[in-house]
Formats: C-alpha cells, structure tokens, sequence
C-alpha cells in the first residue's frame, strides 16, 4: 500500500475544457518524490522547446510531494513551475500556507495546466471531484477580494484559494501565484503565466488526511521539534521573523544597500525583525502581538509568518495581507535606502494585494533608484517621481504603478533586466540580474559561493537553492555533525572559494533542491541551522512513506535529478554556459562600513564556474549534462529528446 | 572593573528583564573577555557579534571600559 500521496495527478486543457486524472505507479512517486521534480518531469514531456511563456503551450504545474499534509512541521509547501516570462528558461518557485496540504486533502498530487480559455475561468476540486467554473466576475479584483468572493460563492469558509492578483492578470513578469492573500509562489513570474492562461484561481477543499506509514514516528519527530524549537537556532526566526536577520547582516557587511553598492545600511534599525515586532505586528500596542501578530503554514510549531497592522498614519497596512519578510524589507528597504518601516510595509501589503514577487518588484525599483541618482533617468521618465535614495514615498507609488502597469510602472513591469534594454543610456550597468532575475537579499562578494550558485541556477538568482558560506565558516562548529552527513569536515576560509567550499555549495545545493521536490520549508529542515537536519529528513520519509531504504543519498539524487533536468530544459531553450553571468556590478568593490573595498574576481569566479560543472559532472565547455550524467541518474529519457 | 555597554537584539533580549528592551550596563574584572560575556549571559548558541561597530568573530577578544557590544542571533541564509 501506498503511503503519503494520493497517487493522482489532475490534467486541465483550458483550451478544450477536457480535464482528466492520471495515476502514476509507486515507481514515479520513488523516483520524484513531488514538488520541483516531479514538475520537471511534466515539463519536460508535455511541452515542446521555444513555446512563448505567456502563450497557451507553455505548461504550468502545481505540485506537492509525497510529505505534504502530514501533522508535522515545514511540509505545506507546494511547487509551482512552468517556463518563466521572466528569465525565458525554467521558472519555479515555491510557497507555503495552507493551500498545498488542503491541496493534498482534496485528493490529489500535482495539476498539470495546458492551454488557454477562453475567458477567466477558476479550476474548483472539492473532495475529489473538480470542475472549471466562470470566473469573469472575479477577474480585476484584489487577492482579498476575490477570495472573501470564494468563500461567499462557494458557500464554505474553510476553502482554501491559489490565486493571482490583478498583476497577474496583467502579466507584470514577476507576478508571482498566491494563497491566503499573503503567501507567494513568487519568483519567477509564475503568477504571469497563470493570468495569461486566463486562471484566476485554483480552489480547493478536502477533508481526507494522507495515509502515513508509521503514525508514531511521525508524532515522535512532531513532538521533538516543538519541544526543542525554543533552544534551536530558529527561535529568533520564529518570533522576530526573517528580518531579525538584518543587524547581522549589517554586521558582517552583507546587507545589500543602494542597490548593492554598499553592504551597509545606516537606517537597519528601524527596519529590522526586533523593531517589526516591537512596533507593527498586530497587536504590538497591547503587548499581544506574539499571539496576534504571528501565523503559521499547516501544522507548523514555527510560526514565522508577520502579520502586520497600522491603523493610523499616511500608511495604513491590513493584517489580511501578512507583513514583510527580510526579503522585503531589503528590496524596498535597504536597497533603496529607506528606513520607512511603514512604507515598507504598504508596498508589501500592494504585492500580496495585486500579486507580485517582492523581491523582484524591490530590486527592479532599486535598478530605477540608482539610474536616477545617477542622472541616467529623470523626472520626465518617472512620471515626477523623485527617486532620490531614501524617497519612501516614491517607492510606494512606484509599487502600486508597476502592478497596475501605469505609465513608468509599466517599462518596470517588465522587469529590470529589459526596463534597462529599453532604456538604455548605460543603465545596464546598475543590474543585479541573473538570467534575467534580480537578486534577493545576499551579498555574493561576501558569501561568494552564491556567486556560483546565482551564476549556475537554471532559474537565476536564488537564495533558497543552497546553504550560505558561514554554514562551513565561522559557524562551522555549531554544525560539525550534521555537516559532516553532507560530507564537510573541515572549517573553511571566509570569502574563499576554495574546491572545498564549491563542492560544498553543490552538496548543499542538492540538499535544497531534494527539499524543492519534497516540498519541505528550509527554515524547519536543512543542512546546517535549522530546526531539522539531513538525519531527520531522511527519517520523515521512511516515516510517511514507509520506504525504509531510503537514506540521505538516495534523497540527494532526487535534488540532483531535479536540478539537472531544469539544466536540461534549459538546454533545449538554447540556454548553456553563456548565460551563467555574474552582473558586473559585483566585480565592482563594496562602499563603507565592514565590507568596504570587497569585491568578485572575474578570474577566480570563471575557475570556480569551471569546477562547480566538473563536479556536478557537466559538460565545462557547456555547462550541460553530460549523457552519462544523466544515465547515472535514470534520466535517460531526457536525453533521448 | 570595566563596564561595558551591551544591546541584545531579537529573541537574546529575553535574557534581560522585559524592560529593559535587551540594553544593559555590566560589569566585568580586567582581562575579561568576550567568551566570558556570553558565558554571562548565557549565550550557547551561534551569535553575531558587532563591538564598537565592528564585526567581531574573535571570542577571546578581551573587554575594554565603555565598550558598545551588540549580539545578534541570527540564522546565516534565509
Ligand atoms: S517555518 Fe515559517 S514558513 Fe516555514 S513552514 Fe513554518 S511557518 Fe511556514
């Protein structure tokens, strides 16, 4: 018997209105586990290479793995991925909530998306059954909106609702796909894909628990991590959010700031986690706001999630739409120099509103902040904004135009990558981008194994495809065991990139890109800080599934599997080597505070590029696969294409 | 004796009474270093450290009178 999985994946043909369930046989659900592989899998078989992104062949598919559901922390995670509108090559981005485990309620495993109807339509799977139902009433509404409408519609509070916002709809290539109103499959513009498909939403409801192979082990790893979460090195993440990571980051130098020419921030402290809870968590007032101003993803003991309110003032924020995360509070912060809590937090609130990535949205409008600083743009271009550093209030209205494509905001939508192609005027020289997509908030010229990995994900810039270099730096010893199952025991030097420190950005690669495919959260599960490591891991999975040969190597193939089968769609769109580019601005060195004067080398980045395909076993001319490669890794069939 | 002048930042503040929202003065012998510190305070697990504006990795750096230390614990991707 099986266990964990549903064993059904739905396919919809909004072009034909023809839906359908396949059944795969245990044998898949060993081999991709879920979520990003088993995506991959889809991909690469029912597209053809070259498809436009926002036409009707590209597929999008939405996916959970065989973990999702089951009564233990970091597993309501779900896949979205389809070619991305943004980079051209691979998209995928993963989201939390309680979407992706009422996903798994409602009877199934993965929706594969083709095609395009005719007008907004929304997909409704209800205990096993599903159906495509009119949405023009809801097209051109706010998340919230369209949601309460669901709920009002469908007659049943307990829906849960994957949507996109108006952005979406409009196809801002960084809209992003959402749940809850607030959380976001946000990356890669999967959001844009959605909305060109015609899909508002995707509504489900179910009420039947996956079967889970062994219950108390389960409970026992349950039980574990609620009982040591408060001694762990997320404690501070649980409580204070992701942003109480912005006074270290500061610290070290690696706070990006004005759009990454500096690694410090003078105004980090009004905009960092303590300051967060302290002042715009809802019920911070009143002291309550640890109850009130945290939530949750099914069944997590971490609750890490803000939930935001002010009531009063220029900005006022809904705590329907969440608060921001250190993401956010970088791109619109830090990197545009804004020390405008409340700014922040509205332009956090119109993302999940209109439904954008904020990373992208942020980072593109830092693009624009130092192009103006620079004289490159001027007010004719901005529509009068001033988009002097710190102008919070420019920021705010930047956001709200990029979503609702007015005037400048719609040379934004694009994304700044082609916002400085139409440009021009050596505005390309400010871009952040890799493959097209604009860096979160991490410093490569201080972690510089990022630099390979930004260099060498398929789907760009990413910092949640890899451990960062104080994992086996300076805080190696917090971590010798768990390191030492990925393989690392030796401490290596800051800011090296030693063979050590790549094969150790590749291990560790593998590692995020298995918890991509089983969909796990990588503040709960992971190889260094946090709550879980790689032997609790492989636990839950002989756990749930009851495959008790499963250990951590088999597991680390199915990320290397994944991640070779995105470099292999990536290779059909004729992208190779070519496009595994470091921005300029990163050889350029950092201004002021503790990081001044550091920088890439170009020679030493291409050496370490050349070593990183060696040991992932690609082609170094390329950067592709080899065939043998993918022989080793049951990918045959990938290379038969 | 020197004192020092310490700000703690998101969950270590709750090794100082609420009020004092993690800031404190303490006093430390001579010769007193940053291992003894956060052995007062009962700091075990990874932290960052940022003495008068600088970063610090080294823990056997000894305390000067009227030192400004912030301690931040922090999760190192994310
Ligand atoms: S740690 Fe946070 S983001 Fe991850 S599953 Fe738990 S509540 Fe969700």
């Amino acid at each position: 018997m099986s266990h964990g999985y549903n064993g059904k994946i739905l396919h919809v043909d909004l072009t034909e209105g023809h839906l359908s369930v396949e059944e795969p046989d245990e044998a898949f659900f060993r081999k991709y586990m879920g979520g990003s592989a088993m995506a991959m899998y889809y991909l690469l078989n029912d597209m053809a290479p070259g498809v436009d992104p926002l036409g009707p062949e590209n597929v999008l598919v939405l996916a959970l793995s065989v973990l999702t559901g089951t009564a233990v922390s970091g597993q309501s995670r779900m896949t979205a991925a389809a070619k991305s509108p943004l980079t051209g090559g691979i998209g995928d981005s993963q989201g939390g909530g309680f979407f992706p485990a009422e996903m798994k309620f409602a009877g199934f495993d993965a929706i594969v998306i083709k095609g395009k109807a005719e007008k907004p339509v929304y997909l409704w799977i209800n205990e096993g059954e599903y159906e495509l139902r009119d949405a023009s009433h809801l097209w051109g509404k706010i998340t919230g909106e369209a949601e309460a409408a669901l709920k009002e519609e469908l007659d049943d509070n307990k829906i849960e609702v994957l949507q996109i916002g108006p952005a979406g709809e409009k196809m801002v290539r960084f809209a992003g796909i959402f749940s809850m109103s607030n959380r976001a499959n946000g990356r890669t513009g999967m959001g844009a894909v959605m909305g060109s498909k015609n899909l508002k939403a995707v509504v489900v409801r179910g009420k039947k628990r996956p079967s889970v192979a062994d219950k108390a082990r389960v409970n026992q790893l349950a039980r574990w991590g609620s009982s040591n979460l408060a001694d762990s090195d997320i404690a501070g993440l649980a409580k204070y959010g992701t942003a109480e990571t912005t006074g270290s980051n500061q610290t070290s130098g690696t706070l990006p700031a004005y759009n990454f020419n500096s690694g410090v921030f003078d105004g980090w402290e009004a905009i960092d986690g303590t300051t967060m809870y302290d002042t715009i968590l809802k019920g911070a007032a009143e002291g309550k706001q640890d109850r009130e101003g945290r939530d949750t993803c099914y069944a997590c003991t971490v609750r890490c999630k803000r939930v935001a309110e002010i009531k009063e003032g220029k900005y006022k924020v809904d705590p329907h739409y969440g608060g921001p995360e250190y993401e956010t509070t970088s791109t619109f912060g830090n990197y545009n120099a804004i020390d405008d809590l409340a700014a922040i937090a509205k332009a956090n609130e119109l993302c999940n509103k209109y439904g954008m990535d904020s990373i992208s949205c942020g980072a593109t409008i830092s693009w624009a902040y130092e192009a103006f600083n620079e004289g490159k743009l001027t007010l004719e271009d901005t529509d009068g904004l001033d988009l002097t550093w710190g102008n919070a209030d420019s920021m705010v209205k930047l956001t709200e135009k990029i979503a609702k494509r007015e005037g400048f905001g719609d040379v934004l939508a694009e994304g700044s990558a082609r916002a400085a192609e139409k440009i021009g005027r050596g505005t390309e020289e400010y871009l952040i981008t890799f493959k097209g997509q604009e860096a979160p908030a991490h410093m490569p010229r201080v972690k510089r194994s990022l630099a390979v990995i930004y260099a060498t994900n398929p789907f760009g810039a990413d910092h949640q495809s890899s451990e960062h270099d104080p994992a086996i730096e300076g805080d190696f010893e917090f971590y010798t065991d768990r390191m030492a199952v990925l393989g690392f025991t030796e401490e290596q030097e800051t800011r090296s990139l030693s063979d050590e420190k790549i094969r150790f950005a590749m291990a560790s690669q593998h590692m995020y890109s298995t918890m991509d495919s089983l969909n796990l959260c990588q503040f709960v599960y992971g190889p260094a800080w946090q709550l879980y490591g790689p032997d609790d891991m492989v636990e839950l999975v002989r756990a749930v599934t009851g495959w008790e040969r499963v250990n951590f190597e088999e597991l680390q193939i199915v990320g290397e599997r994944r991640l070779n089968m995105m470099r292999m769609f990536n290779a059909r769109e004729g992208i190779d080597r070519k496009a595994d580019v470091v921005p300029d601005k990163l050889f350029k060195p950092l201004k002021g505070g503790v990081s001044e004067g550091w920088k890439l080398d170009r020679d030493e980045v291409e050496a370490a590029l050349d070593k990183y395909f060696e040991f992932c076993g690609w082609d170094v001319e390329t950067g592709i696969p080899t065939a043998e490669k993918l022989e080793e890794l049951d990918l045959g069939w990938v290379v038969a294409e | 004796m020197l004192v020092i002048h310490i700000q703690l930042y998101s969950i270590l503040r709750e090794k100082l009474p609420e009020e004092a929202k993690g800031r404190a003065d303490l006093q430390f012998e001579l010769g007193s270093t940053l291992t003894d510190l956060l052995g007062e305070l009962g700091i075990s697990r990874r932290v960052v450290i940022s003495m008068n504006d600088e970063h610090e990795t080294d823990r056997t750096r000894e305390l000067q009178d009227g030192d400004e230390i912030k301690i931040f614990s922090s999760i190192s991707g994310g």
